[in-house]
C-alpha cells in the first residue's frame, strides 16, 4: 500500500479542513456580530435597562422619567434623521443576573440599537458585557463607580454621571484641613461602594488624614444599630458613608434619629435625590450632587417646568440629578445622531468621544466634555448640605460649592481604561 | 477589643423584633400547616394602613379628616397600631376563602395562592401609594435617642422590642391558655375529632388565619420607622420569616421565638466584628443547625426518622 498523496484525497482533506478551520474559526471568534437594523422609515429603537424594583428602585423610575422626556421631545419635533424614535423598558430589579437577561432581550429579539440606563455599578457591568458582544451603544447614565470608566470601560459605554473619586474629590481635602484627621469608612461590599471608599482612602490618606476603621456594609441591610454603636465605640472625627439606594436612607434616617452627625461630621460622596425626597428630615453631613433643580442657571427653570408638565402623578414634584442624567445623556447621543448623519454605531461613538457641552446648554456652572480615552463625562461636581434656609418644601439642599472639572479628574480612570480598537467593534446600524 | 455589652443588649432587641416579624407566619404554619407567601406583603399593607392614618391628612368628608389629624399623634399612634391590623386582618378572612379549596391538597395550590395574593396586594400598594418612600412618624416620646452605657440609643427601637415581647406574650397566652388556643391545637392534630366534638372547624381556621395576618401587620407597623416603608418591604420580612420558621422548629412557638432571639443576636455580633459577614450569619446559623438538627431546633419528630 502506497502512501501517495492523490489530487483527489488533496482536495477532499483541503476541504475538509477548510471546513474545520471555518467551523473552529466561526467557534472560536473573533466574535463579531455585525447588525443592520436601519431602514427608511423605521424607528429607532432604544432600551431602557432602568432598575424598577430593588434597592435602586426608586432611582430607575425617576431615571426612566428624564430618558422618556426626552425620547418625547425628539420625536415631538420630527425625531432623529427623520425617523422616530421608540423605546421599550423592562425592570432590571437592580440584579446583574437580570439585567444581563433584558440586555440580551433588548439587543437580539427587541432589536434596539442604544441601551441606556443603570443605577447599580453591578447591574450597569452586566449590560456592559452584553452591550459589548453586539458592539450595541450602551449609555450609563448614573452608575457612579469608578471603575465604570476605569477597568470596566468600554469602546461601546459612555458613562454620564459624576464617579465617586469625582465627588469625593470635591470635598475630602477640605475636610480633613477644617473637620479632622480621624476618618472611619462605612461601605455598602458591593463595586461602587469599595471603589468610592478605596478612592476616599486614598485622598485623605495624601491630605494627611488617617483611616481608623473600615465596616463593610451587606447590600439590603436594614438595621444599623450595630454599626452605629461602633461607630460611638472608635469615636471618628469624620465618618464618610459609601452607601447607596435603600440602604443610604435607612442608614441616614437612623443617624438622623440618634444625632449622630452632631458627634461626627459626615462626608458623603452622592446623594440622588430620589434618595433624599423620600426622607427630607434625615438629610446629614455634607454630600456631592452633578444638579440641583433651583440652580441658578439658564435653562433649568425650563427643564424644570417641562418636566414637571409630563411627570405622572407618582413623580417627586421636581426633577433631581437621577432624572437629569438620563435626560441628558439620551439627549447627546440623539444629537450625536444628528451630527453623525447616520445610526452607525462606529460614527455615533466617533461622535460622541469629541462631545463638549457648554455650561449654558448642560445647565452647570462649567462646560463638559467627554473624556475620549475612558468616555466619561467631565463635569461640574456640586458639594451640597441640609439647606437651613428654604424657600419651599423641594427647597432641600443648599449648595457649598462647585468646583471646576479640571479639578476633580479621576486619575486612576485614564491609567486602567483600555478601550478596544474600532475594528474590534461589531458594527451595528440602528 | 469592644465593649461587648451594648452589642448583646442590641442583639437581644432585635432578635425580639425578628420573633415579631415571624410570629403571624409561625401561627399559620404551626396550627394550620399552611405557608402563607402573603406574609411579607400583608406586613407592608400593616404599614402603609398606619402610614394613611398618621400622615398627611385622609380625604374624608368635610372636617373627618382634618378632625383625626388634630388627634395628638401618641393617640393615633395607638389606635393606628389597633386598627392597621384589624383592616388586614380582613383581607386576611378573604385570602383565607380562598385557601380554604387547597386544605388537604397539594401543598404547592396553597402556596401559589398566597403568592398570588402576595404580587396582587403589593400591586395594590403600589396603585394606591405609589412607588416612593415614606416614613412614618411617631409620637416624641417614643423618639429619638438616650444615653446609657455612655452610648446613644434608639428609644423608638427599645419601644419597639418591648410592644414585640408583649405581642409574643399575648400570642402565647392565646395559644396555650384559652380553650380557643386548645381547641386550634386540637384540630391541628386531629381535625375529625375536633370535628366530632361539635367545633366548626372552618370558623377556628378563619380565626387563625386573620389572627396571624393581624400579627403580620402589628409587625409591619412596629418596623415601620426603623426599616422605612415602600412596596418591596415585605421581601425584607418574608425571608428572615421562613427562615426564623424552620432554624426553630415548624410548629414550635418558642422554637420560632428562640431562633429570632438567635438569629437577632448572630446578626448583631457579626455587625460588629465581622460587619461584612452579618447578614449571611444568619444563613450560616440555618445551615449548622439544620445540618445537626434536620427538623429544626424545636420542630417534631418526623416518623421518617423513627
Amino acid at each position: 500500500m502506497t502512501d501517495r498523496i492523490t489530487r483527489r484525497g488533496l482536495v477532499k482533506g483541503g476541504t475538509m479542513l477548510a471546513g474545520a478551520a471555518a467551523g473552529f474559526g466561526t467557534f472560536y471568534g473573533p466574535w463579531k456580530h455585525n447588525r443592520a437594523y436601519a431602514q427608511e422609515g423605521k424607528p429607532i429603537k432604544i432600551g431602557l435597562t432602568c432598575d424598577a424594583s430593588g434597592m435602586y428602585g426608586a432611582s430607575g423610575r425617576d431615571e426612566l422619567r428624564g430618558i422618556t422626556m426626552c425620547i418625547d421631545e425628539f420625536n415631538a419635533n420630527g425625531g432623529v434623521l427623520g425617523r422616530k424614535i421608540e423605546w421599550i423598558t423592562a425592570d432590571t430589579e437592580t440584579n446583574p443576573a437580570t439585567a444581563s437577561r433584558v440586555a440580551e432581550r433588548f439587543i437580539t429579539r427587541e432589536d434596539c440599537s442604544i441601551l441606556i440606563g443603570a443605577i447599580h455599578s453591578g447591574v450597569a457591568n452586566a449590560i456592559t458585557q452584553v452591550a459589548e458582544k453586539y458592539g450595541t451603544i450602551y449609555l450609563n447614565s448614573n452608575s457612579s463607580a469608578p471603575t465604570e470608566a476605569g477597568e470596566n470601560c468600554s469602546r461601546i459605554k459612555f458613562v454620564w454621571d459624576g464617579n465617586g473619586t469625582n465627588f469625593t474629590m470635591s470635598s475630602v481635602k477640605a475636610a480633613v484641613e477644617r473637620v479632622g484627621k480621624k476618618w472611619l469608612l462605612l461601605t455598602n461590599d458591593y463595586v461602587w461602594g469599595h471603589e468610592t471608599s478605596d478612592a476616599t482612602r486614598k485622598l485623605v490618606e495624601e491630605a494627611g488624614g488617617e483611616i481608623i476603621d473600615e465596616l463593610l456594609i451587606p447590600q439590603n441591610t436594614r438595621d444599623f444599630t450595630s454599626y452605629l454603636l461602633k461607630i460611638q465605640q472608635i469615636s471618628p472625627e469624620v465618618v464618610a458613608p459609601a452607601v447607596g439606594g435603600d440602604d443610604g436612607k435607612i442608614l441616614r434616617a437612623q443617624v438622623a434619629e440618634l444625632g449622630l452627625d452632631k458627634q461626627a461630621a459626615w462626608v458623603q460622596s452622592q446623594q440622588d435625590w430620589p434618595d433624599v425626597w423620600s426622607a427630607p428630615d434625615s438629610i446629614v453631613g455634607i454630600f456631592g450632587t452633578n444638579w440641583y433643580h433651583k440652580l441658578k442657571l439658564p435653562g433649568v427653570d425650563d427643564f424644570v417646568k417641562r418636566w414637571q408638565a409630563r411627570a405622572d402623578a407618582d413623580a417627586i414634584p421636581v426633577p433631581g440629578n437621577v432624572s437629569y442624567c438620563g435626560y441628558t445623556a439620551m439627549r447627546e447621543t440623539l444629537r450625536a445622531i444628528e451630527r453623525a448623519g447616520s445610526t452607525n454605531n462606529i460614527a455615533i461613538i466617533k461622535e460622541l468621544e469629541q462631545l463638549k457641552i457648554p455650561a449654558a446648554d448642560r445647565m452647570q456652572d462649567y462646560d463638559a466634555w467627554m473624556n475620549p480615552d475612558t468616555h466619561h463625562l467631565q463635569q461640574t461636581i456640586y458639594l451640597a448640605r441640609r439647606n437651613p434656609n428654604p424657600v419651599d418644601d423641594t427647597d432641600l439642599y443648599e449648595i457649598i460649592s462647585a468646583s471646576k472639572p479640571e479639578d476633580v479628574i479621576d486619575p486612576e480612570e485614564g491609567k486602567l481604561c483600555k478601550l478596544a480598537p474600532y475594528e474590534q467593534i461589531p458594527t451595528v446600524d440602528g | 477589643m469592644f465593649n461587648l455589652i451594648p452589642f448583646l443588649i442590641n442583639g437581644l432587641t432585635l432578635g425580639l423584633l425578628f420573633a415579631l416579624i415571624a410570629l403571624g407566619f409561625m401561627l399559620i404554619v404551626g396550627v394550620m400547616e399552611q405557608i402563607n407567601l402573603a406574609h411579607g406583603s400583608l406586613f407592608a399593607l400593616g404599614a402603609y394602613v398606619a402610614y394613611a392614618l398618621l400622615g398627611p391628612p385622609l380625604p374624608l368628608p368635610a372636617g373627618v379628616g382634618e378632625w383625626w389629624a388634630e388627634l395628638p399623634l401618641g393617640l393615633r399612634y395607638v389606635l393606628a397600631l389597633v386598627v392597621a391590623p384589624c383592616i388586614v386582618g380582613l383581607l386576611g378572612i378573604l385570602i383565607e376563602q380562598g385557601m380554604r379549596r387547597t386544605y388537604g391538597k397539594d401543598p404547592l395550590f396553597g402556596l401559589l395562592l398566597t403568592f398570588g395574593a402576595a404580587m396582587v396586594i403589593e400591586d395594590v400598594i403600589r396603585s394606591i401609594w405609589g412607588t416612593r418612600d415614606y416614613i412614618l412618624p411617631t409620637p416624641d416620646a417614643i423618639s429619638g435617642g438616650f444615653i446609657a452605657l455612655n452610648l446613644i440609643w434608639s428609644t423608638y427601637r427599645f419601644f419597639a422590642a418591648f410592644a414585640a415581647f408583649v405581642f409574643i406574650l399575648l400570642t402565647w397566652l392565646l395559644i396555650e391558655r384559652t380553650r380557643f388556643g386548645a381547641v386550634i391545637k386540637a384540630g391541628a392534630h386531629d381535625s375529625e375529632m375536633v370535628r366530632a366534638l361539635g367545633y366548626d372547624l372552618a370558623k377556628l381556621r378563619i380565626a387563625v388565619f386573620a389572627i396571624g395576618t393581624m400579627l403580620a401587620a402589628a409587625a409591619g407597623v412596629i418596623m415601620a420607622p426603623i426599616w422605612g416603608i415602600r412596596p418591596h418591604m415585605g421581601v425584607d420580612a418574608v425571608i428572615p420569616a421562613f427562615l426564623i420558621i424552620v432554624l426553630g422548629g415548624v410548629g414550635s412557638f418558642w422554637g420560632a421565638v428562640i431562633a429570632g432571639l438567635m438569629v437577632g443576636m448572630v446578626i448583631g455580633l457579626t455587625a460588629a466584628y465581622a460587619s461584612e459577614w452579618s447578614l449571611l450569619s444568619m444563613y450560616i446559623l440555618l445551615i449548622v443547625v439544620v445540618t445537626f438538627r434536620a427538623r429544626g431546633l424545636f420542630g417534631k419528630k418526623s416518623i421518617l426518622e423513627a
